[in-house]
């Protein structure tokens, strides 16, 4: 079969695992949007690889890396959403956001302000 | 004799390394005395490298390193009649500061031995800035003396006033450096069209390379840099804030030295090395300066707090020195590195005296000093009175001969300047300067004459006469103001064959 | 000799007395000093008298980068009798201070101002350079400032002495200017060389004008012309002493100095000396009429002097030039006269207004005679020396007047004349004011101590031996500037008619109620000119009160304006900040979101780019 039929699939693969990496709320189903993103990949090197017919099958040697490499990923990804679970009791990745940079900084730099705008003797 | 400035600019920063690395026990008590010994030897080798290259044509003492050749970024330092004057202003104001501190500083605010390190290191930034011949090297320098001078006024300055000093010295750091990005700017710019940062090349190129508006742009960024530093009206604003909160050490070292940078930057880069670009930018520079004089006297006249009206007093006085490098001829010239020496030392002068006031009364408010100083410490307010008097420009003391060189040289401008401009701009000056003839009466009126109220009686502390070692420290700067009132022929035997040879050169 | 000495002994003599600091004996040493100024003078200025040519004397020179500035001085006949008038009259007043001022506090730092006053005095009328002249200049402004403020617990005192010192340092703006045009024209800063170059026409009219004009803005401040005659009065609260040589013989002449030694130069400009004259005869009357209000004596003697000096400005707007220089001579001669006199009524009794005054003539009779020639040296009576001088600058005035029939000269005469007689009336109004009838309620508390008494006679001897001068004019008027003589006989009777008229009507208004002050014959006229016809408010309108309220504006802008634009430019660094950092919300897709669509779009840009 023709080249196409396989990048179609893996297109279509990584499309749907953007969008779970992007628009799904919960932790777990963001980690299968990557698995789903890395599967495609691996079609792609798998199907170029046999388009081809590399004598040395790098196509086929980086996908089996890639395997594995996806493999520890999510391990590791899934013992991170666990911990999360356990102290925050939810894995709702639009609720978690200690790291913004709003609130806590805001009032920091308000304080800041009001004691550098105090009238400074009246020389004037 | 190479090694002289390299061992000049280096003393005062081995001070500071030294007493950063002194053992904490006795740190503070011995911290002023190094930096006498320190500043004195500076002074030394400054009164050495002036005995040998006094008087002598062009540029002497010359040293040079690769620094970093990548960037063709050398090490290159000299001396002429520019700048010599100049650094001999400040190894004098600096040993005359650390001397000042041997009686302590005040009421124990951050430690004794951190100041004196940190005026050291300004020391070096200002000796620097004034031998640096390679554009980069200079900027380097420039750069070296801000945040010195942002801890000194931020820690060690009004003790009345914390938030006000700290912001004072954040307004004057913030417009310094957004000053020296410009002119770092104007600096690469030049290096891009002309090749080089060497200023004695450049400047005998005179700006060959560039086409005007390059130049123009280059003198643009440049100037806007060291106007900030000048301080060129409008940019003037961090000046009196700056000054008011400083210690007194920290006024005389900005008033007197860190000035003057600013100035010798437009004398030593702005004129020769993008002239047409000057000349462009002359007139607007002239106007500007006429404002600045003027708007500077009237704002003295308004002031209530000695140290914020002398302030104002350095913004009039500098205007007088832009108004001299604004006319491009060599009397301008040598009338603004004359009135820049002249206000280095007389300024200098009162501003140790307003910090002497503060000190004895708290505050430098002329309403809390009260009156009939000449009754209560009749030393003091002499000095007071003959330092306001040289202040406001009179022949036979240092401050007439720059100011009236530099009317002398708006009257006849370089060729090619619109005269009806800088004829206006004469007047104008001649107006400020009665002006400042007006406020620096009506402060001695206020504070040496009339009779001292019983409440200024009854607060009279123990010293409140000058002590000897006040009068030892004001003195060199009376006796200066005198002899260069009385023979103005010192300095400007030195600097005038600098000054054709910078503008003779370019041309 | 060189006449550095002349100049450098006094400035000497000042650091001897600051050193020696507040002892009994300073002020001797300061007469001491004054003595050697004066023995100096003498040998340099005695061979110089009368002489034609001059001797130049370079001390140095420094460049400017345009032409270099000579220190230089010469000796001439003019700067011979300045020199001898000046080092006179200061050893004369040295001498008296040390009576008037005995048993006082600051003697040290009084001593030491007049000396330097002095040897800047020295400075002017020798130096051969603009700015080597200016510098003397300013210093005797810094002195006057000084020394009027000595008494500096008095309110009139700091007020008069800030008035001195600005109204002559705006005048001295003008000079300055003044002295770049003249030195633009001639290319050189010499005074000779500036007379030089207008001698023999290279100075355009244009160029002499202006100049001259701007010379004569300072010429005006220092000696106390109409604009600037405000200060002069004002500057009376300074010791007595000082009023006589500085504010009386000295200083205020150095205008008068000027313009004599500028004379070739005035000549090229007709427009400076029409200028001149104007200036000169609306001042005469102005300042007379004043005096006559007056109730203070110095005060009268003040105005006197403004209007004496308006003489000798008018005599040299003409071209009479001997004239005007002997005038300046016997004015310096009878004016300290008149002043060390008033110092001495001052001394005994303890004020200076002439109401509680009256009958001193019999407790201070010394006083009385000494000023009786003084005053009549001022009226111009003969065998005083004013009778002379006066003679002679009306002379020539009138010799101008008929030989060139110029609008100019007609007004100097007429004013000259109505002057005359104004003068006459308030000299005799002072006299009999003071010496006359009963005392009003002034103690005489001492009478004065040998210090102060011989320098008066001395004076009183010069002011009537002075006329002399009249026979050798030459010592005047050494290159023979003007023509005619200075003696006109028909003139002087006349004006001596004319003075003694005015005595008399004096007289008898004062003697018709005894006591009574003439000068309330003039009604409401008198307050008027009791007020000085209020140039004063006229000056704190138009100047010092919009000065004032630019300061504050000034002020106002920097807190407002451009300190505001200096805190928008930190406050919008800020605002930018917390609109960025919207973009730091935590939450993880967002930040993906945006890397992926940033690089898109830069894969699109590079694709499209290529």
């Amino acid at each position: 079969m023709s080249l196409l039929y396989p990048l179609v699939v893996a297109a279509l693969l990584f499309a749907i695992g953007v969008y779970g990496v992007l628009a799904r709320r919960n932790a777990v189903l963001v980690l299968m949007g990557v698995e789903l993103m890395l599967n495609a990949v691996n079609l792609n090197l798998v199907a170029f690889d046999a388009y081809l017919r590399d004598v040395v099958h790098s196509g086929q040697v980086l996908t089996l890396f890639v395997i594995a490499i996806a493999a520890a990923e999510i391990g590791l990804g899934l013992a991170i959403v666990l911990m999360v679970f356990r102290s925050h009791r939810h894995i709702d990745v639009d609720r978690m956001r200690e790291l913004s940079d709003t609130d806590a900084a805001d009032a920091a730099m308000a304080r800041d302000a009001r004691v550098g705008a105090a009238p400074g003797g009246g020389e004037r | 004799m190479g090694w002289l400035l390299p061992v000049l600019v280096a003393t005062p920063a081995a001070g500071a390394l030294l007493l950063a690395l002194w053992p904490r026990a006795d740190a503070d008590r011995v911290g002023p005395l190094v930096g006498v010994v320190v500043s004195a030897a500076a002074a030394l080798v400054s009164v050495v490298a002036a005995v040998v290259a006094w008087g002598r044509e062009g540029m002497r003492l010359e040293s040079e390193a690769a620094w970093i050749p990548s960037l063709d970024v050398w090490w290159r330092a000299g001396v002429d009649g520019i700048s010599l004057p100049l650094v001999l202003l400040t190894t004098l104001l600096t040993l005359l500061c650390m001397v000042a501190l041997l009686r302590g500083e005040g009421p124990g605010l951050g430690s004794e031995r951190s100041l004196v390190a940190l005026l050291l290191l300004l020391e070096t930034g200002v000796i620097g800035t004034f031998v640096a011949l390679d554009l980069v090297l200079f900027f380097v320098f420039f750069e070296i003396v801000l945040v010195p001078m942002w801890f000194v006024i931020a820690i060690w300055g009004d003790p009345k006033d914390p938030a006000g000093r700290r912001r004072a010295a954040t307004t004057f750091l913030l417009l310094t450096v957004i000053g020296s990005a410009l002119m770092l700017v104007g600096f690469l710019l030049v290096h891009t069209y002309a090749g080089s940062f060497d200023m004695l090349e450049l400047a005998a190129n005179g700006g060959l390379g560039m086409s005007t508006q390059v130049q123009l742009l280059a003198a643009v960024a440049i100037g806007l840099g060291f106007a900030v530093k000048a301080p060129m009206w409008p940019l003037h604003i961090w000046l009196p804030d700056a000054h008011a909160k400083a210690p007194t050490v920290g006024s005389v070292l900005l008033a007197g030295v860190l000035l003057k940078m600013g100035t010798y930057g437009f004398v030593r880069i702005w004129v020769p090395i993008v002239p047409e670009g000057a000349r462009a930018l002359a007139p607007y520079l002239a106007c500007l300066a006429a404002v600045g004089i003027v708007y500077g006297s009237l704002a003295c006249l308004a002031q209530t707090d000695l140290k914020r009206l002398v302030a104002y007093s350095s913004v009039g006085h500098m205007g007088f020195v832009l108004l001299g490098i604004a006319t491009l001829t060599p009397v301008g010239l040598n009338g603004a590195l004359v009135a820049n020496i002249a206000h280095g030392l007389i300024t200098g002068l009162l501003f140790f005296l307003a910090g002497a006031l503060k000190d004895r009364h708290g505050s430098a408010e002329l309403a809390t000093i009260g009156r009939g100083l000449y009754a209560r410490s009749p030393r003091l307010a002499a000095i007071l009175a003959v330092a306001a008097i040289a202040s406001l420009g009179l022949p036979g003391l240092a401050g007439f001969w720059g100011e009236m060189l530099t009317l002398l040289g708006a009257f006849d401008p370089a060729a090619g300047l619109p005269r009806g401009v800088f004829l206006a701009c004469m007047v104008a000056g001649g107006v400020g300067a009665v002006v400042t003839a007006a406020y620096f009466v009506h402060v001695v009126r206020r504070v040496c004459q009339g009779e001292p109220s019983e409440l200024d009686l009854a607060e009279e502390r123990p010293q409140a006469e000058a002590s000897t070692r006040e009068l030892a420290t004001w003195s060199p700067l009376v006796g200066l103001t005198v002899l260069l009132g009385l023979a103005p022929g010192l300095l400007l035997a030195v600097t005038d064959p600098a000054v054709q040879v910078l503008l003779g050169a370019g041309s | 000799m060189s006449p550095a000495w002349v100049v450098a002994l006094p400035a000497l003599g000042a650091v001897v007395v600051l050193a020696m600091g507040s002892r009994a004996t300073v002020g001797w040493v300061g007469a001491g000093f004054g003595l050697l100024a004066w023995l100096s003078g003498l040998v340099v200025a005695v061979p110089a008298l009368g002489d034609t040519g001059s001797q130049r004397y370079l001390l140095g020179s420094f460049p400017t980068g345009a032409m270099s500035i000579e220190v230089a001085l010469a000796v001439d006949g003019l700067a011979a009798v300045m020199v001898l008038l000046a080092t006179t009259v200061a050893l004369l007043v040295l001498l008296y201070s040390v009576g008037y001022l005995s048993g006082e506090r600051r003697r040290a730092s009084y001593t030491a101002l007049v000396l330097v006053f002095t040897s800047a005095m020295s400075l002017v009328v020798l130096a051969d350079d603009f700015f080597v002249l200016l510098v003397g200049w300013e210093v005797m402004g810094a002195c006057s400032y000084f020394l009027i403020g000595h008494y500096w617990e008095r309110v009139e005192a700091r007020a008069g002495a800030v008035k001195a010192f600005l109204l002559t340092r705006l005048g001295d703006i003008g000079l300055l200017f003044g002295i770049f045009v003249l030195g633009a024209a001639v290319g050189s800063f010499s005074i000779s060389g500036a007379n030089e170059a207008a001698a023999a026409g290279q100075l355009s009219t244009s160029q002499a004008t202006a100049a001259m004009l701007l010379v004569l803005c300072g010429v005006v401040g220092k000696s106390a012309q109409f604009p600037l005659h405000t200060w002069l009065p004002d500057a009376m609260p300074g010791p007595t002493p000082i009023s006589a040589l500085i504010h009386a013989a000295t200083m205020v002449a150095a205008g008068v100095y000027l313009v004599a030694r500028l004379d070739d130069v005035m000549a090229a400009s007709p427009a400076a000396r029409t200028v001149l004259a104007v200036i000169a005869a609306v001042t005469m009357l102005l300042a007379a009429l004043f005096a006559v209000a007056q109730d203070d004596l110095k005060r009268v003697l003040a105005w006197s002097t403004v209007s004496q000096l308006a003489y000798m400005f008018a005599a040299l707007a003409v071209g009479a030039y001997a004239a005007g220089v002997f005038h300046l001579l016997s004015h310096g001669a009878f004016k300290a006269l008149l002043f060390l006199g008033a110092g001495a009524i001052v001394h005994a009794v303890g004020g200076t207004s002439m109401g509680p005054m009256g009958g001193l003539r019999r407790r201070l009779p010394l006083t009385f005679v000494t000023m009786t020639i003084g005053f009549a040296a001022l009226v111009g009576l003969v065998p005083a020396v004013g009778f002379f001088s006066k003679d002679a600058v009306l002379g020539g005035v009138m010799d101008a007047a008929l030989h060139d029939g110029s609008w100019q000269a007609w007004m100097l005469l007429t004013s000259g004349l109505l002057t005359v007689v104004v003068t006459a009336a308030y000299s005799t109004r002072a006299w009999l004011l003071v010496f006359f009838g009963r005392s009003r309620g002034a103690e005489v508390l001492e009478t004065e101590p040998w210090t102060m008494r011989a320098p008066v006679v001395v004076l009183a001897g010069l002011s009537l031996v002075g006329g002399a001068l009249v026979l050798t004019p030459e010592v005047v008027d050494p290159l023979g500037r003007s023509e005619g003589s200075l003696v006109h006989p028909t003139l002087a009777a006349a004006s001596t008619l004319l003075v003694l008229l005015t005595v008399l009507v004096t007289y008898s208004e004062w003697w018709r109620v005894e006591g009574v002050d003439p000068a309330a014959r003039f009604g409401p006229v008198r307050r008027r000119l009791f007020a000085e016809l209020g140039v004063d408010r006229l000056y704190q309108i138009t100047v010092t009160g919009p000065t004032w309220s630019l300061a504050h504006l000034v002020v106002a802008t920097d807190r407002d304006i451009v300190e505001p634009y200096v805190r928008g430019a930190s406050a919008s660094a800020q605002g930018l900040g917390l609109a960025l950092r919207q973009l730091q919300r935590g939450n993880v897709q967002v930040y993906v979101t945006a890397v992926v669509v940033g690089a898109l779009a830069l894969g699109l840009t590079a694709g499209w780019l290529s």
